[in-house]
């Protein structure tokens, strides 16, 4: 029984810091700002009426495909040496590609502009996804190096047996098993790369917006509308939590390799 | 290729088509396999047993190539492979946790090293110059009127079957019979999926898995995965199979099964098969030849009956089914002494009063009355273990185990007869413990990293030593025994052993134990991996930490540099 009470400060927390709030974005996409009346679509008109939504979420969607697309190209191979005894020893290496993380993020995004500005590199689209992926990239290297981790070397032989060369036993075997670990960092990366703020409005100089930022601009007297936003957000999340479940679920988590956070 | 150094496989490696010489693996200082020399003979069952860490899997792996083996060769068909990488060698593997592909169904586990399946084939260049290159399977030339690969082109000029019209086996159509969700469906397929299709049916079929080719692998039972496991090699007609203890995760009645069917796929594959466990029983239900290994070495290889009924070394009558194991004396040609018994045996050449090891099977001791017995005993116990009785018999303070059809009650005093050709000999492998031991004072002495105190005048002849001024005389002259080294030899019955690993100078871990009727015959692998022998009667479990005591005032010496050097110095 007493288990069960040490759970209740974060059932409590849980509740007045989650769920409610969650709540609140529901009810308040779904409220009429003008005359607090409760309607399903007024919100979501008002947004497709506002002008710059629509670069907005074409700049958000290139910005976070693309940082996503670099984070896994450049994580995949660090998380699979990582994975490598010989160049991982102790997990010092880990730690090293870990590191920024420690370093405020705002602090780091600075340092980078302060050097683009510097080496006289036009603030834009480019800058904005270079310093998406140097904020992210961590967040898809974990992921991996576990999915990687758990693979188990049986597999590697097994496919090597059967006449495969290392590179062929690399995409036939280890890149479908780590799967889970692709989807889980790509989520990972995508969302909070395109609902980010600070990191837009250092590295283009204030002159793009992502999604992200643009809630932040609506401001409080426009709750509602930025709830509605929220809420198609939440429900892109929803669906990449659904496709990552499902490789999950296929088999045990274990042998397919890793689960998902 | 060049003619005169083309040869046929055959006479590469002779009747063998797998040679180990000299193999031995290390990892760091930690030596797993020691100077393995081993003949696989072509088409043989063969098993490599051992307990764990006997360095068995490691052999086999070596053969496989997972690992490379630090020295010592691999010859197949006569040609050292030892450096190949596993992609490269033509044997399959049947892993112990099967490592079938979890992203992968059925069909596509086993046909994963088809599709992968590359043949060498020879062409002639353009300037009439003889080449040979790797083509896919798929682009493999299909005689277009049997519509079936014809692999002995590929010895010939392939590309002039190209003119001739063959075509490429990915060219051609043909349908199959294509298992789906809703059953059997016929299918127009090129005839590389064709090729495929037919292989990895026939290969279910061997394995008694027809229709499974869609089923997902995690659905399988233990026991189906294992036989997927074993179509995925033998559908790439592998010269050799390897099998790493694949029934190790199986229930008993399975595994008999499987038992059985794995020695009728050896007979119909007519492929050699090289098979791991520690299940004795499997060893000599399945191979023709049985390789028992301990501690990276090979003990005895033979067919199953001979090491069975005459085993080398009492390890491996151990090993190897129920025996009674006892310490006899070889009193002279055909005449042993056992448990202080005289007994006609067929044995010779040992030599005369030579202690021995002997190997009497439970099953050839025959009970009759007391009158009649070489022997006389008392029946201890009796179990009832389905066909016959195990009884336990004590005779002149030995326990002899006795399985016979008939049984003899508790208490009953009864005779024992062995006839002379169920008593086997052994030499012994260990007849004492002979270690180095280096002086550290004139009063101490360090064995394996153990340091013991002993009496100076107990270990050599006429020596005073006088132990408050620390003077040591031998044979009337002065020496100093810090620095020196000896060879020194005691009985195993000289050493105590004791569970509280530090009240000894030197403490090891318990590797095996040998029961001799009466005491136990145990050894203790020391942190340094040096072996000790002791005579216990107290039953100790395998992985024991157990401190070494020995009794140093019965150590005698067998070989002293100082003492040797000093005679040179005199003549």
């Amino acid at each position: 029984m007493f288990k069960k009470f040490m759970a209740a400060p974060y059932a409590v927390f849980m509740t007045l810091f989650v769920l409610l709030p969650l709540a609140l974005v529901l009810v308040f996409a779904f409220i009429d700002a003008s005359d607090g009346s409760f309607d399903m679509l007024a919100n979501f008109k008002e947004l497709a009426k506002e002008d710059a939504l629509g670069k907005v979420v074409k700049n958000s969607l290139v910005a976070g495909l693309s940082t996503s697309v670099i984070c896994l190209l450049l994580g995949y191979p660090i998380a699979y040496y990582l994975n490598k005894p010989e160049f991982n020893k102790k997990g010092v290496m880990i730690g090293l590609f870990l590191a920024p993380m420690w370093v405020n993020f705002l602090l780091r995004m600075m340092a980078t502009k302060a050097v683009f500005n510097v080496i006289g590199v036009k603030m834009g689209m480019g800058t904005v996804i270079f310093g998406l992926s140097y904020e992210f990239l961590p967040f898809m290297i974990m992921p991996l190096y576990t999915t990687i981790q758990k693979i188990d070397k049986c597999y590697i032989e097994g496919a090597s047996d059967l006449g495969a060369t290392p590179s062929r036993a690399f995409w036939k075997v280890t890149v479908p098993l780590s799967m889970p670990g692709i989807l889980s960092g790509l989520t990972m990366v995508m969302i909070p790369s395109i609902t980010t703020f600070a990191v837009t409005e250092i590295m283009s100089n204030g002159k793009m917006m992502l999604l992200g930022d643009f809630i932040y601009s609506l401001k409080a007297d426009s709750l509602n509308m930025a709830a509605a936003i929220s809420f198609v957000l939440l429900i892109f999340m929803a669906i990449s939590m659904v496709i990552s479940n499902k490789y999950n679920k296929d088999g045990d988590g274990a042998s397919k390799g890793g689960g998902l956070w | 290729m060049n003619n005169d150094t083309k040869t046929t496989p055959e006479q590469n490696g002779g009747d063998y088509i797998i040679q180990l010489k000299g193999l031995t693996k290390q990892y760091g200082t930690k030596t797993v396999v020691k100077d393995i020399n081993l003949d696989i003979k072509r088409g043989d069952f063969v098993t490599f047993l051992g307990p764990s860490g006997c360095g068995k899997t490691t052999t086999l792996r070596m053969i496989a190539g997972f690992e490379i083996p630090t020295e010592g060769k691999v010859l197949f068909d006569g040609k050292d492979i030892a450096k190949l990488p596993p992609h490269k060698r033509p044997v399959n593997t049947v892993f112990q946790k099967y490592a079938l592909f979890p992203h992968l169904n059925v069909f596509n586990n086993i046909a994963f090293g088809l599709k992968l399946k590359k043949i060498p084939v020879v062409y002639t260049k353009p300037n009439g110059e003889a080449a040979e290159k790797q083509i896919k399977l798929r682009d493999f030339l299909v005689n277009p009127d049997t519509g079936s690969p014809d692999f002995s082109i590929a010895a010939k000029d392939y590309f002039s079957y190209k003119e001739q019209g063959y075509v490429k086996l990915c060219k051609i159509k043909k349908t199959v019979n294509k298992m789906t969700k809703k059953g059997r469906v016929k299918k127009l397929v090129n005839g590389y999926r064709y090729y495929i299709d037919e292989k990895v049916r026939r290969a279910l079929k061997i394995v008694g898995l027809s229709d499974y080719e869609t089923r997902d692998v995690n659905s399988l039972s233990g026991g189906q995965q294992q036989r997927v496991a074993i179509a995925r090699a033998i559908v790439n007609e592998p010269k050799v199979l390897l099998l790493d203890e694949p029934l190790g995760a199986l229930d008993l009645k399975m595994r008999q099964e499987m038992q059985i069917e794995l020695k009728e796929m050896h007979k119909t594959l007519g492929i050699t098969f090289i098979y791991v466990t520690h299940d004795q029983e499997e060893a000599l239900t399945m191979s023709d030849v049985v390789v028992v290994m301990k501690d990276g070495v090979i003990c005895q290889e033979g067919t199953p009956i001979d090491i069975y009924n005459e085993p080398t070394t009492a390890y491996v009558a151990d090993f190897i089914g129920e025996s009674n194991i006892l310490d006899g004396t070889m009193i002279d040609d055909y005449k042993v002494n056992i448990v202080g018994v005289e007994f006609e045996c067929v044995d010779a050449g040992f030599g005369q009063n030579k202690p021995v090891d002997i190997v009497i099977r439970p099953e050839d001791i025959e009970v009759t009355v007391k009158e009649k017995g070489q022997l006389a005993g008392i029946i201890k116990s009796s179990t009832f273990r389905g066909v016959h009785y195990e009884m336990v018999c004590e005779c002149n303070g030995y326990e002899f185990t006795i399985h016979s059809t008939i049984e003899s009650p508790v208490g009953k005093e009864v005779g024992l007869r062995v006839s002379p050709e169920n008593i086997q000999i052994m030499n012994k492998e260990h007849v004492d413990n002979t270690v180095k031991a280096k002086f550290t004072s004139n009063s101490t002495m360090e064995i394996f990293g153990g340091v013991y105190d002993f009496n100076p005048e107990k270990l050599f002849e006429n020596c005073i030593y006088d132990s408050e001024n620390d003077i040591l005389k031998i044979n009337g002259e002065e020496y100093t025994l810090k620095g020196e080294e000896a060879t020194v030899n005691f009985a195993f019955t000289d050493i105590d052993m004791t569970d509280d690993e530090y009240a000894a100078p030197l403490a090891g871990n318990v590797e095996s134990m040998i029961y001799k009727g009466k005491n136990y015959l145990v050894d203790i692998k020391t942190d340094d991996n040096n072996h000790v022998y002791a005579d216990t009667e107290y039953l100790w479990d395998k992985g024991d930490r157990v401190g070494i005591k020995i009794d140093t005032d019965k150590f005698g010496l067998v070989e002293c540099a100082m003492l040797a050097r000093k005679e040179d110095g005199n003549v």
